[in-house]
């Protein structure tokens, strides 16, 4: 059983077997995931309750939440596989730092603007030096410095260990800037705009933020997948199976 | 000469040799103190002249300037030596690289960092910093800009033979902490509390970032050499 676990995980890292693996998966996968997403959108924008004290403008929530969620921990899974790309040099992790660094990125960027979209009418001001929006913006520093390193090295695993590396460091000090921007807060003045505390929320608001959190994630992975293909093919360019795939592919 | 080759001895002679090279160069250690100064210079004439606001914007001012000093000022730590063949040779020696990034670090620190914190002195009269904060000041500035070279060298092994901006690009989001922790020395002090904790924090990043940063820097510079 063990050897079994052991044989696929180490196929999984092998580019061929994970690009055969990964359009097998992706067919039906996709689909399920964009259903899961408009599930939780559509129940939630549509026919979860108004909130009595925010009205209808709460439902950026169900955007925001998931991707501020998805901002924090597709870094985390970038620093995982940085950890892997560093020690065992395996190539794919590498492939999935590159792909998966502007996803996050984009996501982060997504709870910037929906949160200053959100905090437009409910505290009357775009943006609020408070600790959580702070270290987003630092956060999405943070991608932008990562995305900017592996596209200036030409060598593309050169490129990858580089980017391992710093996210690796950065996972490290991420907890550091967090407490730092926290205790940053409480020495200014406190924020004029305190978040009201919202009541704590209904099963009607509540599911559909779940449903809209599994269905960012299922995109997520959907997009992924997608992106490591791509990557692969791109990499593995010269290698004979990528040749007969796409001598296959123009056959059909 | 029969010196016994310990890993103290490659440590002096790396330090040695930085720090003989720079002073050779005038360049090295002026052009970060003047770097400095004129952008301490550029903010009472952006923001204006009033003393009392100015004073109260000093310390997050000096702290802003020094930390954009010490990170633009990395390029010359391994860069020369990269372009010249030098570390190459460093690298073939056999001797051990950690060694190598702690000793360059420090000079790197001695010859930008700590002019610094001379020249900060001298901009404390320019910005009316209140009284009594200057010991804060130096002291956090102290902690803070080693910490920024050992940040800086990563940043300069991981972009070796690039600009520098790049460099200060990927390492200034990771820098936050220092530069609050730095400012939160000197607003406490200021109100009258005690800033000690704080100090200890930054003790404790450094004590973690000396041998944890090097050994990163360690891995950037074999990275260049695959």
């Amino acid at each position: 059983m063990i050897n079994l676990i052991k044989k696929w995980l180490i196929s999984l890292g092998s580019p061929p077997l994970f690009f055969k693996w990964a359009s097998k998966i992706l067919p039906w996968f996709f689909p399920i995931s964009i259903l899961i997403l408009l599930t939780g959108l559509i129940w939630g924008i549509g026919f979860a309750p108004t909130d009595y004290k925010q009205g209808d403008v709460y439902r950026i929530i169900f955007i925001h939440v998931p991707s501020a969620i998805l901002g924090q921990s597709i870094y985390l899974m970038m620093a995982i596989f940085g950890f892997i790309c560093l020690i065992w040099r395996a190539k794919l992790a590498g492939m999935f730092l590159r792909s998966a660094a502007p996803i996050g990125a984009s996501f982060t960027l997504i709870a910037l603007v929906s949160g200053a979209v959100w905090g437009k009418p409910t505290w009357g001001t775009w943006w609020v030096w408070d600790a959580r929006l702070t270290s987003t913006l630092i956060l999405f520093f943070l991608y932008a410095g990562i995305i900017s390193l592996y596209s200036s090295i030409d060598n593309k695993q050169k490129g990858d260990r580089a980017a391992s590396l710093i996210s690796v460091v950065g996972v490290i000090i991420i907890p550091i800037i967090k407490k730092s921007v926290d205790w940053w807060q409480t020495l200014h003045q406190p924020s004029t705009f305190t978040i009201t505390s919202a009541p704590s929320m209904t099963p009607d608001m509540y599911l559909p933020l779940l449903i809209c959190v599994i269905g960012f994630y299922s995109i997520l992975f959907s997009i992924l997948l997608n992106t490591l293909r791509a990557e692969i093919l791109i990499r593995e360019r010269n290698t004979s199976w990528v040749r007969q795939f796409l001598n296959n592919q123009i056959k059909e | 000469m029969n010196e016994k080759n310990t890993l103290f001895n490659w440590f002096k002679l790396v330090l040695k040799r930085d720090l003989v090279l720079s002073f050779k160069k005038i360049a090295t250690f002026m052009v970060p103190l003047v770097f400095f100064l004129i952008v301490i210079t550029l903010f009472p004439l952006a923001l204006g002249t009033e003393g009392s606001f100015l004073s109260t914007l000093s310390s997050g001012v000096i702290w802003v300037a020094a930390l954009l000093a010490s990170l633009l000022a990395v390029e010359s730590i391994f860069n020369e030596d990269y372009r010249d063949g030098t570390l190459d040779q460093f690298l073939i020696s056999g001797e051990p690289t950690f060694i190598l990034v702690l000793a360059k670090v420090l000079a790197h620190w001695l010859v930008t960092g700590a002019p610094l914190l001379l020249a900060s002195l001298i901009s404390t009269f320019f910005l009316y910093l209140p009284e009594g904060l200057l010991f804060p000041l130096l002291i956090s500035l102290l902690m803070g800009t080693f910490l920024l070279s050992l940040l800086g060298a990563l940043g300069g092994a991981l972009t070796i033979g690039k600009t520098a901006i790049l460099s200060a690009v990927i390492v200034l989001p990771l820098s936050v902490p220092i530069l609050i922790l730095g400012v939160a020395v000197i607003t406490s002090a200021l109100n009258g509390q005690d800033f000690f904790s704080y100090l200890y924090f930054l003790g404790a990043m450094l004590a973690i970032g000396i041998p944890g940063l090097c050994l990163a820097t360690t891995e950037a510079i074999f990275i260049n050499y695959d």
